[in-house]
C-alpha cells in the first residue's frame, strides 16, 4: 500500500538479550578467574594452590599462611566484589533513572555527602564523647560516610519530591547544589585539619581496599547485597523510563514506586561502598557503558552484567594496585582512574558521530 | 465505552479545561480537533492519566485511577506527540519495551507483525536514534500496537490514544497510519486521536469532538458537526467545507483565501 | 607500664648483675602479662616504621636485624636499600607480612587500624614508640627501641650519649641567643597557602631548643595561616624542610608571596632549610639539628 513496503524484506531480529544472557556466564567465569588471582597473588609468597595442597594433604597451615589467606585476602576479596558490584550497579541505575549515560552517584552528591561524613569523622572524631568512640571503635569513619551519603539522599529526595512525584531534573540540579555545599563544608573542615588528618583524608579520598576486614565486610555486605538484589527488579522499569516518564507509566510501570526503589538502592549501595573503601571512581560510568556497547542497553540484563563486570574490574584493579609497588600498595582509586579515564575517552572517540550514546 | 464528564484541568493558576463532557465508542475512531491552545492535548492527557483532572471518567466501566498501572496498560496504549529515547536501543527492542515480559509465548511474532504493520519490518535491527523523525514516530506506533495487539481481549475493547499520530509523516504514511487506526476500530477496539489535519479527520473519524478555548463546541459524526459555522467559530477564520462528489459524501476542506476582515472572532457559548 | 619504667630508672645505679637479673625479670613479666609484644628472640627480624625508629636501630648497631622499613625511613642512606613497605599511615597488611618480620617497631600513628589488627592477629610482636618532643622523650624512644631489641645496655649508653650532647647543644644555643629570634616554620606553601606550625608541635620544640621563639602562636598543630596572620607574626627567620633543588629560586618564589614580603625575614632573606627528618625527627641526631639551627640563626 505504501511505496517501499510492498517489497517487505523481513529482517530477522537480532536478539541482544540472548547475547547478554550468554555474557552473564562469561562474566561470571571472569569474576571467578579474577577472584582466584586475587586470592593467590600477594606480596607474601602464600599461594592459594600451595595452601589448598597443604590442606588436602592434611597438613596444618602456618600462622602466616592462615592470616594472609583468611584475614587479609578473603575479606578483601569479598569486600572487593561487594564494592565493585555496588558501584557499577549504582552507576547503571542512576544512568537509567536520569536517562543519561554520564550520570553517576557522584553527580547527585551522594558520594560528596559520604565524603563529607568521612571528613567530619576524621577531623572532628576526637571531639566525640569517649563512650561513642568506644562503641563504634574503628568503624567511626565508615559509619559517618554511610550516614553522610544517606542523609544527602534524603535531603535530595525531599527537595525534589512534590505531591508524591519526584522530578528527576530537580534532583539533578539539587544534587549539584548539595555536592557543592558538602564540598564547601568539607573545605572548612580541611582548613581546620592538621597535617596527619590531611594525609588520612587524602588516602581516604583516593579509595582503597587496604583496610578490609571481616568486621567491615559483615557491616557492608548485607546492605549492599540487599540493595543489589532489589535493583535487579528495576530492569523493566528503567527500560520503560528510557522512553520518558509518561510512556513508562503508559506501558504499566508504577513510575513513582520505581523511582523510590531506585533511589533507595543507590543510596544504600553507594553509601555502604564508599564507607568501606573511600572514593573509587570510574567503575560506575565505565562498566555500564562497556556493557551497553557489548550487549545493548536492556536493563534487565545490564544490571546483572554490571554487577559481575564491576566486581571483576575492581578486583583486577586491586591486584594491579598491590603488584605495582609491592610490598607497598597503590590506592585502588588511582588505578581505576588511570585505567578508567583513557578507556572512557577511547570509547567516546570511537563512538563519536555513530550513535549519540 | 469511554465517558468523561465535567473534565476540569487547572495548571498553575490557569484553567485549561472548563468542565467539558466527552465520550467515545469502541469500534469507532473518535477525533479531537480544535485550534492551537484549545485544550486538545490536555484533554487527551487527562484521559490517559498524564495530568491531574477532576470530573467523572470511566473506561470500559472502570475508573482508571483505581486500576493498577499494569491493568490499565493492558487496556489501552498511548502514542505521545513526541517521543524521546535514552540509550541505543534497536527498533525491535523499542517495540518490545511496551510488552510485559513472560505473559505469552508469541511476543516475537507480535513485535514483528506490529513492525510489519507500520512498514518497518526491515528496520528491526537498526538503531532507533539513527532513524528519521517520521520513522521514529512509526516505530512508536508499532510499540503501542504491540502493547494492545488484539483490539478486543476477553470481550472487552482495548483503546488506542493517539496524540497527533500523523504530525511528522509524509502523505503516504499519513494514510497508512490512519488506516491502521481504522483497522483497529473495525476489529472492535476504540481509537481516540488528537488531530490537526481536518481532511484526514473527515476521512477517517466516526466521531469528531471540536474544542475551543477549553470547552467542547460540538461532538458528533463529521457530516453533522464539521460545518462552515462550527469550524469557523472554532478556528477563528472563515472555512469552506466541501462535499466529495461521490456516494461516500466525505467532507473536505480547501484552504480558503480569507481576508483579514473575514476573520470571525471565536466566541464560545 | 609506668611503674616498670620508674623501677628501671632507679635500677640504673645498681651493679651490672642486679641490672641484668632485673631485666630478665622485667622481660618475663612482660611476656607473662602479654601487655606488650616484646621480642623474645634477640635475632628477630625487625621491621622499622618511622624514620626516627630506623635511625635509632642503626645507632644501636642493630641494623643487621632490619628486614624492611617504611617510606619515611630515609636516614642513614643505607637504610634506603631496604624494601619499602609504604607510608606508615596507609600500611598494607600483606605487604608488611611479605617481608616476614618477627618484630615491628613503629612510631606512634601507624595505621590504618584494620591493618594493625590483622598484624596482631598474625601474632607479630608490635611495639609502639611514643613521640615526644623533649630530651626525655628522645631518651624514652631509644630505651623503648633498645628494650624491644633486647639490647638495653646499648640503649642506655646511647640514651646517655644523646642526652649529654643534646644538653650541650641546647646550652650553647641558649648562650648564642642573646636576642631570641622569631622563627616561623613553614611546612608548605601549596597553592599560595602558608601551612605553618603552631603550639605543641615538633617544629616549635626544635625552635625553642635552638634558642628561638615560635613566631606563630594561638593555635595547636600545623595549620594554614591567613596572609595577615603571617604579616602579624613578623618572623625574623623562615624555617623550612630541605627538599633539594635551587634554594635561590625557591627563596624568590617564597618572598614573592604578598604575605611574606613585608616580614623582617624577607628584608634579610633569612631562610633556613634543614632536612625534615633531622629537624623534626627527635631522635639521635637532634643535637646536630639544634646546633645547625642555632648556627643558622645566630651565626656559628
Amino acid at each position: 500500500m505504501v511505496a517501499g513496503a510492498d517489497h517487505i524484506d523481513y529482517q530477522a531480529p537480532v536478539d541482544r538479550m540472548q547475547h547478554a544472557r550468554r555474557l552473564h556466564v562469561w562474566l561470571l567465569l571472569l569474576l571467578v578467574a579474577v577472584s582466584l588471582a586475587s586470592l593467590t597473588y600477594g606480596a607474601t609468597g602464600v599461594t592459594l594452590w600451595g595452601t589448598l595442597a597443604k590442606l588436602w594433604a592434611g597438613e596444618e597451615l602456618t600462622r602466616t599462611e592462615a592470616v594472609v589467606l583468611f584475614d587479609i585476602r578473603l575479606p578483601r576479596l569479598f569486600l572487593g566484589i561487594c564494592v565493585g558490584a555496588a558501584l557499577a550497579v549504582s552507576g547503571a541505575v542512576m544512568q537509567g533513572l536520569f536517562r543519561n549515560p554520564l550520570a553517576d552517584p557522584g553527580i547527585v552528591g551522594i558520594s560528596a555527602g559520604a565524603g563529607f561524613g568521612a571528613i567530619v569523622a576524621i577531623v572532628l572524631g576526637a571531639l566525640l564523647p569517649v563512650w561513642i568512640s568506644d562503641l563504634v571503635g574503628n568503624q567511626l569513619i565508615p559509619l559517618a560516610a554511610f550516614f553522610g551519603g544517606w542523609g544527602t539522599t534524603l535531603i535530595l529526595y525531599r527537595v525534589s519530591t512534590r505531591r508524591g512525584r519526584t522530578s528527576v531534573a530537580t534532583m539533578l540540579l539539587a544534587g549539584i547544589a548539595l555536592a557543592a555545599l558538602a564540598a564547601a563544608f568539607s573545605g572548612v573542615l580541611i582548613y581546620m585539619a592538621d597535617d596527619q588528618q590531611l594525609r588520612d583524608l587524602t588516602f581516604w579520598a583516593l579509595g582503597s581496599l587496604a583496610g578490609s576486614s571481616w568486621t567491615k565486610f559483615v557491616a557492608a555486605a548485607p546492605i549492599i547485597v540487599t540493595a543489589l538484589i532489589a535493583s535487579f527488579f528495576l530492569g523493566r522499569g528503567l527500560n520503560g523510563l528510557a522512553l520518558g516518564e509518561a510512556t513508562a507509566a503508559h506501558i504499566g510501570i508504577s513510575v513513582q514506586r520505581m523511582k523510590n526503589l531506585a533511589i533507595l538502592c543507590v543510596a544504600a549501595a553507594t553509601g555502604a561502598a564508599v564507607a568501606v573503601s573511600g572514593g573509587i571512581g570510574f567503575i560506575g560510568i565505565v562498566v555500564p557503558h562497556l556493557l551497553r556497547l557489548a550487549s545493548g542497553p536492556d536493563h534487565r540484563t545490564l544490571l546483572i552484567n554490571s554487577a559481575l563486570l564491576g566486581a571483576s574490574l575492581l578486583l583486577a584493579a586491586d591486584v594491579i594496585g598491590r603488584a605495582i609497588i609491592s610490598p607497598a600498595e597503590l590506592p585502588i582509586g588511582i588505578v581505576t582512574a588511570i585505567i578508567g579515564a583513557p578507556v572512557f575517552l577511547w570509547i567516546l572517540l570511537r563512538r563519536r558521530g555513530i550513535v549519540d550514546m | 465505552m469511554l465517558s468523561a464528564e465535567n473534565v476540569k484541568v487547572t495548571i498553575g493558576s490557569t484553567q485549561i479545561l472548563h468542565g467539558l463532557d466527552f465520550s467515545a465508542q469502541h469500534s469507532a475512531v473518535t477525533a479531537i480537533v480544535g485550534p492551537n491552545g484549545s485544550g486538545k492535548t490536555t484533554l487527551l492527557k487527562a484521559l490517559t492519566g498524564d495530568i491531574e483532572a477532576s470530573g467523572t471518567y470511566r473506561l470500559n466501566g472502570c475508573d482508571p485511577a483505581q486500576l493498577k498501572p499494569w491493568e490499565l496498560a493492558a487496556m489501552r496504549g498511548v502514542l505521545p506527540q513526541a517521543s524521546v529515547l535514552a540509550f541505543p536501543f534497536t527498533v525491535v527492542e523499542v517495540v518490545r519495551i511496551g510488552l510485559r515480559s513472560g505473559t505469552s509465548g508469541d511476543h516475537a511474532q507480535v513485535v514483528m507483525a506490529a513492525l510489519a504493520k507500520v512498514g518497518l519490518a526491515s528496520y528491526a535491527n537498526r538503531f532507533y536514534q539513527e532513524l528519521s523523525g517520521g520513522e521514529q514516530q512509526r516505530v512508536q506506533l508499532a510499540r503501542v500496537l504491540a502493547q494492545v495487539w488484539h483490539p478486543v481481549e476477553r470481550g472487552e475493547p482495548r483503546w488506542l490514544f493517539l496524540d497527533e499520530p500523523v504530525a511528522s509523516l509524509d502523505i503516504a504514511h499519513q494514510l497508512e497510519v490512519m488506516n491502521i487506526a481504522r483497522d483497529f476500530a473495525t476489529a472492535g477496539g476504540g481509537v481516540v486521536a488528537v488531530m490537526h489535519d481536518l481532511n484526514l479527520t473527515a476521512m477517517f473519524a466516526d466521531s469528531v469532538a471540536i474544542l475551543s478555548q477549553g470547552r467542547l463546541l460540538q461532538q458528533g459524526p463529521p457530516a453533522k458537526v464539521m460545518t462552515n459555522e462550527t469550524l469557523s467559530l472554532a478556528y477563528g477564520c472563515t472555512l469552506q467545507v466541501n462535499t466529495e462528489p461521490s456516494e461516500t459524501d466525505a467532507r473536505f476542506l480547501l484552504p480558503h483565501a480569507a481576508s483579514l476582515n473575514d476573520i470571525v472572532p471565536a466566541k464560545s457559548a | 607500664m609506668k611503674w616498670l619504667r620508674a623501677c628501671r630508672s632507679k635500677s640504673l645505679a645498681l651493679p651490672n648483675a642486679v641490672l641484668t637479673s632485673f631485666w630478665v625479670a622485667a622481660v618475663a613479666i612482660f611476656v607473662a602479662t602479654g601487655s606488650n609484644g616484646r621480642a623474645e628472640n634477640p635475632h628477630a627480624d625487625v621491621l622499622a616504621i618511622g624514620g626516627t625508629v630506623t635511625e635509632i636501630i642503626y645507632a644501636l648497631g642493630q641494623e643487621h636485624r632490619l628486614v624492611a622499613r617504611d617510606t619515611t625511613s630515609t636516614y642513614p642512606p643505607e637504610a634506603q636499600a631496604l624494601p619499602d613497605i609504604g607510608y606508615m599511615r596507609a600500611l598494607s597488611p600483606e605487604g608488611v607480612l611479605s617481608v616476614e618480620p618477627e618484630l615491628i617497631i613503629s612510631e606512634e600513628g601507624a595505621g590504618p587500624p584494620e591493618a594493625i589488627d590483622v598484624l596482631k592477629e598474625a601474632k607479630i610482636a608490635f611495639v609502639t614508640v611514643p613521640d615526644e618532643y623533649t630530651a626525655d622523650g628522645i631518651v624514652e624512644k631509644i630505651r623503648r627501641v633498645g628494650d624491644a631489641l633486647a639490647v638495653p645496655e646499648k640503649a642506655d649508653a646511647l640514651a646517655a650519649d644523646v642526652r649529654k650532647s643534646l644538653e650541650a647543644a641546647k646550652s650553647s644555643a641558649r648562650a648564642a641567643a642573646v636576642e631570641p629570634k622569631r622563627v616561623m616554620f613553614i611546612l608548605s606553601t601549596q597553592s599560595g597557602r602558608i601551612m605553618s606550625a603552631g603550639e605543641d608541635t615538633s617544629a616549635e620544640a626544635i625552635i625553642r631548643m635552638s634558642g628561638g621563639v615560635n613566631a606563630v602562636t594561638g593555635f595547636q598543630g600545623f595549620k594554614p595561616l591567613i596572609d595577615e596572620a603571617v604579616t602579624a607574626a613578623a618572623p625574623d627567620v623562615i624555617l623550612m624542610m630541605d627538599r633539594g633543588g635551587s634554594h635561590g629560586a625557591q627563596n624568590d618564589e617564597l618572598f614573592a608571596m604578598p604575605a611574606l614580603r613585608t616580614t623582617p625575614a624577607a628584608d634579610s632573606e633569612a631562610v633556613v632549610r634543614i632536612d625534615g627528618l633531622l629537624l623534626l625527627g627527635f631522635g639521635p641526631r637532634t643535637a646536630q639539628a639544634v646546633s645547625e639551627l642555632s648556627a643558622a640563626l645566630y651565626g656559628g
